[in-house]
């Protein structure tokens, strides 16, 4: 019988289909309002799928939503990323403007306070093995700069002018082993030879071995070498040892911090031996 | 194991069809997936086998439509029997033939429910012809397109 509807004789199936689904029809349109079990059937086939659909909707723009929220994420944190390597380097720029305009201001009124005319220098090259037995400035003969002609710093003495060109010069710091400073321990007056040590600091010779000398004593220019003016301040005194013969060898460390020096003053002061004193 | 296959390709089609009805109702206005999963019985299988898609699929759209139960029921399961009955008598192995019969099968569609509507003494207010050809189109395209995945699948 089965075989007779599907494959011989089709039409009856199709009959037998319309005919139910045209009583399905009637049915509906005659009594709509009653309820009828395979009429609710037939109708909640249809919500697995829409609440799938609705589902996989919720799914797929809560999805899109996220990706799209973590995209606006990764913008806006690059975008605050730049903003913060932006306001970092203004911070810097910031704090190096400070720092070099407290650095000017100290070596402004050590200028006024000077007896002498002098030029603000910078420091543009330092010695090839990184050392600062020599130091490179931007000033040279143009703005009167001299050789022998001392320079200092706020803290206390950097050396001497020992080559000027036009538009640069080079100083010979203390720190050379070539270098001798006259030099004087504040404290007690006691004069000595100050002698460069490399990058070690510098070293006070000559001084009697029955010398008052303490450790922590300040060591100041002489004037007697007739380069540097006297009572600039050289360094302390870090160790005290025994020298050859009768006299003392005296470790002095230097005040000013060669590996971090900018901006110095030249003294132009006149040829010839200083007339007045440090203030 | 042709029945789980129906079944899951009936399946597929209403839930893509109310996908396509909520997210994106401009684009449902070109394609009627249950007509195209009933020609694609039609045209693979015996007419009764295109017949029982055609009732299945008639149904669970009239579910998911909200017409009158059995409406669509009766048009796609008579789609069911005319594309079965074509497709055992002829070959219609070719992209334009098939295009053609998707095509036909979208007019029949809303023209029976007039038909049908006539004989029952329900008004009715036909879709017009642009909109019918939208579809007939649509379906054609989309019914391609289903057939060369079909032929693929396992």
């Amino acid at each position: 019988m089965a075989i007779l509807l599907t494959e011989r004789k089709p039409y009856l199936l199709l009959l037998i289909l319309l005919t139910f689904h045209l009583g399905l029809m009637s049915s509906r349109i005659r009594n709509a309002s009653e309820r009828s079990l395979l009429a609710e059937g037939i109708l909640s086939l249809g919500s697995p799928f829409l609440k799938a659909a609705g589902g996989m909707g919720q799914g797929v723009s809560g999805t899109w939503n996220a990706y799209v929220g973590l995209r606006g994420v990764e913008k806006e944190n690059r975008r605050l990323r730049e903003q913060v390597d932006a306001l970092a380097l203004q911070a810097n720029a910031a704090a190096e403007a400070r720092q070099e305009s407290e650095r000017l201001r100290a070596l402004l009124d050590l200028r006024a306070a000077l007896p002498f005319q002098s030029v603000a220098a910078r420091v543009i090259a330092r010695g090839v093995d990184g050392g600062a037995r020599v130091v490179t400035l931007d000033r040279g003969t143009g703005a009167g700069v001299r050789i022998n002609q001392p320079v200092i710093t706020p803290r206390g003495v950097v050396g001497r002018i020992f080559e000027a060109a036009g538009g640069a010069s080079k100083v010979q710091t203390i720190l050379d082993p070539n270098v001798g400073v006259a030099g004087l321990i504040q404290r007690t007056r006691v004069q000595g030879m100050i002698v460069g040590d490399g990058d070690r600091g510098c070293r006070m010779e000559y001084v009697s071995e029955l010398a008052n000398v303490e450790v922590g004593d300040v060591v100041v220019t002489s004037g007697l070498d007739q380069i540097y003016p006297k009572g600039y301040t050289l360094g302390v005194i870090a160790a005290i040892g025994e020298g050859e013969g009768l006299t003392k060898i005296i470790e002095i460390r230097p005040e000013v911090d060669f590996r971090r020096l900018e901006e110095v003053l030249v003294l132009l002061k006149p040829e010839g031996p200083p007339e007045t004193s440090a203030p | 194991m042709k029945l789980v296959r129906a079944l899951l390709a009936l399946g597929t089609a209403a839930l893509a069809q109310a996908l396509v009805s909520r997210y994106a109702p401009v684009a449902a206005r070109y394609c009627d997936l249950f007509t195209i999963v009933v020609v694609y019985y039609g045209l693979t299988c015996p007419p009764s086998a295109a017949m029982a898609m055609g009732t299945g699929a008639g149904l669970v759209e009239d579910s998911l439509v909200g017409s009158i139960l059995g409406m669509n029921g009766f048009k796609k399961t008579l789609i069911g029997y005319l594309v079965g009955t074509i497709g055992s008598l002829f070959m219609l192995n070719q992209a334009v033939p098939r295009f053609g019969i998707l095509f036909a099968a979208t007019v029949i569609d809303p023209l029976a429910e007039w038909a049908l509507s006539v004989a029952m003494g329900r008004s009715f207010v036909f879709p017009g012809t642009l909109p019918i050809l939208q579809l007939g189109l649509g379906n054609g395209v989309l019914g391609l397109l289903f057939f060369w995945v079909a032929a693929r699948l396992p």
